[in-house]
């Protein structure tokens, strides 16, 4: 008998009982649907994060940042370093083939004054990347520009937050405020930046409000009036496309190396932080997985239950066709398939009711969640697996029955 | 010779009590013969049939058919011996009850292997026109008379052309005249040649054969010719 006429004989026999197909199916179709439920919730979160990451700036980013010896004593080499500068952002972008923006930034808060109103505010030194490099679009005028940094203007971009406080209604662009006392040319509002992480009781904290309370001055105006040195307090470059990170890591880390003479500095893809935050949530993941497994474990003991029963009551039939020639194979496969014919139309329902589920999660629990070509597959792939695993015992024990026993069963 | 037992014996272990079932049984059977084996309940005739029809073997002794030592045989071997070499004919027919009749006697060359749907579907129309149930080919076993149900039956053991017909107690579940129709088919399928095995209690049914061996206790305690 092959394979197509066990199928058939599987779907003709399912369709013979339907009460007890119906039975066996549920169990896996709830089993499968919650394989998609919980895939496409963890497919979510993981889209989420990277969405986050993707707002901050994208994937092509690559973090540089100072790293501290874990020695007790500093090495000579260590000691002499001078730590990340303007200076090796200027060499990073000359050197460099792989990169596309460097965005060096020094962070201070000053005294940011207009007429009668004094607050004190974040002020980024940094240049014309800036913006690119961590997709902030700008509102109204301009951001800082090559020339400025150039000329060390004393210009500035402001965050949004502040703008209403120090001018209302008045135009923003054109006034003149001033940072410890020394006059700067407002040039240009941020737009701005929102992202809400859904669910979890935090939905209305905006997570980048930080973004909206920073100003921008040119780097080297910040240099020049408001620090000693150029020592940086982060630089951030990005890679000419998603599959230059890698060179652009090994380049950094050449041109870094080279300068300091020693390795106090660490280069980070922003992928590698998504994979971080992805490993801290696996946690969580394993507790889906474990709901998921249980209910199609669930589905398959039914399964395994309900064709052993059948097996009883068909123990005259194995023995007739095992007198007429059937092999132990050929009843085994006759059962095997039967299970995989019923798992299989459960998957498929459980693949619609999952789908249901995650739109229902979607839309009242206000969950993220995403569902791929791939979730589908691998919870189809989990029903049928399932049918093969607890389908394999019954068939087993259908072949070996003795045909003289089977044929003298009542 | 057809078949041939030497010193053939069936001994079942139930627990501790060893129970001979058959005690040394030497027989044969030529091509084209028409045999009944008669016995009392108990007697062994059933392990015998058993025996002869492939679904068994011996515990000691030697069992050839058509050639073949079949004693040695196991599983898979005997399973291909079965559907080539034996139709079994039931007493209670023992016909898939959810699929038609064309289905049903088709089932042995499904399990023959190699033929095409087509090819099974023409030998088993064939098989029952043969058995006069050419007008019944769609319709399910629940859907017959009990004399067509064992045509049926005795359609699907001829499908596959086997050496011999071994037939359980043909008339057993049915009433005295249609048991004499079914009879008569079977003595028709002798007629023309078949080596028909019936085995029987009912001696009104061994009386068609043309040869009766008589099985007490577990060996063969008398030939008969007609």
């Amino acid at each position: 008998m092959n394979l197509l006429e066990s199928v058939g004989a599987g779907a003709r026999d399912m369709a013979s009982h339907k009460g007890r197909a119906v039975i066996t199916i549920i169990g896996i179709v709830l089993g499968t649907a919650s394989v998609v439920a919980v895939l496409s919730l963890m497919r979510g979160g993981e889209k989420q994060t990277e969405d986050f990451f993707d707002e901050m700036g994208g994937l092509r980013e690559v973090r540089i940042t100072n790293t501290h010896s874990h020695t007790l004593f500093e090495t000579a080499a260590e000691r002499a370093s001078e730590r990340l500068t303007y200076r090796d952002a200027q060499a990073i972008r000359r050197e460099c083939p792989s990169v596309l923006t460097v965005d060096p930034e020094i962070t201070r808060f000053l005294t940011v004054s207009y007429g009668e109103k004094t607050f004190q505010m974040k002020l980024l030194g940094t240049n014309r990347d800036y913006p690119h490099a961590d997709n902030m679009p700008v509102a109204e005028g301009r951001f800082i520009s090559d020339k400025d940094c150039e000329n060390y203007a004393n210009v500035i971009m402001m965050g949004p937050t502040y703008r209403d406080d120090l001018f209302g209604e008045e135009e923003a662009i054109g006034k003149t405020i001033t940072v410890q006392g020394i006059p700067f040319e407002v040039v240009g509002i941020m737009q701005k930046k929102e992202f809400y992480f859904e669910g979890s009781g935090g939905s209305d904290r905006n997570v980048l409000e930080w973004f909206n309370r920073s100003h921008y001055i040119p780097i080297t105006t910040m240099i020049r009036r408001f620090t000693v040195n150029d020592r940086l307090d982060g630089l951030e470059i990005s890679a000419v496309s998603l599959e230059a990170v890698p060179a652009l890591i090994e380049e950094a880390n050449r041109v870094l190396l080279r300068r300091h003479g020693v390795e106090d500095f660490n280069v980070e893809s922003k992928s590698d932080q998504i994979q971080q935050r992805n490993e801290q949530e696996a946690f969580f993941n394993i507790i889906f997985w474990a709901v998921a497994f249980v209910s199609l474990f669930v589905g398959g003991v039914v399964i395994a239950n309900i064709m052993l029963a059948s097996i009883t009551e068909r123990i005259r039939e194995i023995g007739v066709r095992k007198a007429i020639g059937a092999t132990g194979r050929d009843v085994f496969m006759q059962f095997l398939v039967e299970a995989l014919v019923v798992t299989a139309s459960g998957g498929a329902f459980g693949l619609l009711l999952g789908l249901g589920l995650v739109a229902a999660t979607d839309k009242l629990l206000n969950m993220p969640t995403a569902v791929t070509p791939g979730i589908l597959l691998i919870a189809f792939a989990c029903s049928v697996a399932v049918g093969v695993i607890f389908g394999l015992f019954p068939a087993i024990r259908a072949a070996r029955l003795d045909p003289v026993e089977a044929l003298r069963y009542q | 010779m057809l078949i041939r037992t030497e010193n053939v014996t069936k001994i079942y272990e139930l627990g501790a009590v060893e129970v001979r079932a058959l005690r040394g049984v030497t027989f044969g059977i030529e091509e084209g013969e028409y045999v009944a084996i008669m016995g009392p309940s108990g007697s062994g005739k059933s392990t015998l049939m058993h025996i002869l029809g492939c679904l068994d073997t011996p515990s000691t002794g030697r069992y050839f058919l058509n050639g073949t030592e079949v004693s040695e045989l196991h599983g898979r071997a005997l399973a291909r011996v079965r559907n080539q070499e034996i139709g079994f004919v039931f007493q209670n027919f023992n016909l898939m009850p959810r699929v038609d009749l064309v289905a049903n006697v088709a089932l042995p060359l499904v399990y023959h292997g190699g033929i095409n749907r087509a090819d099974r579907r023409k030998q088993a129309v064939s098989a029952l026109d043969s058995v006069g149930l050419g007008h019944r080919l769609k319709h399910r076993p629940n859907e017959l008379s009990g004399g067509e149900r064992q045509r049926a039956s005795i359609a699907r053991a001829l499908v596959t052309e086997p050496s011999i017909l071994l037939a359980d107690e043909p008339t057993g579940n049915l009433d005295q005249k249609t048991g004499r129709e079914i009879m008569a088919l079977l003595d028709e399928l002798s007629a023309a040649g078949k080596t028909v095995i019936l085995v029987t209690h009912d001696s009104n049914v061994a009386a068609h054969a043309r040869r009766t061996v008589e099985i007490e206790d577990g060996a063969i305690a008398r030939e008969g010719r007609a």
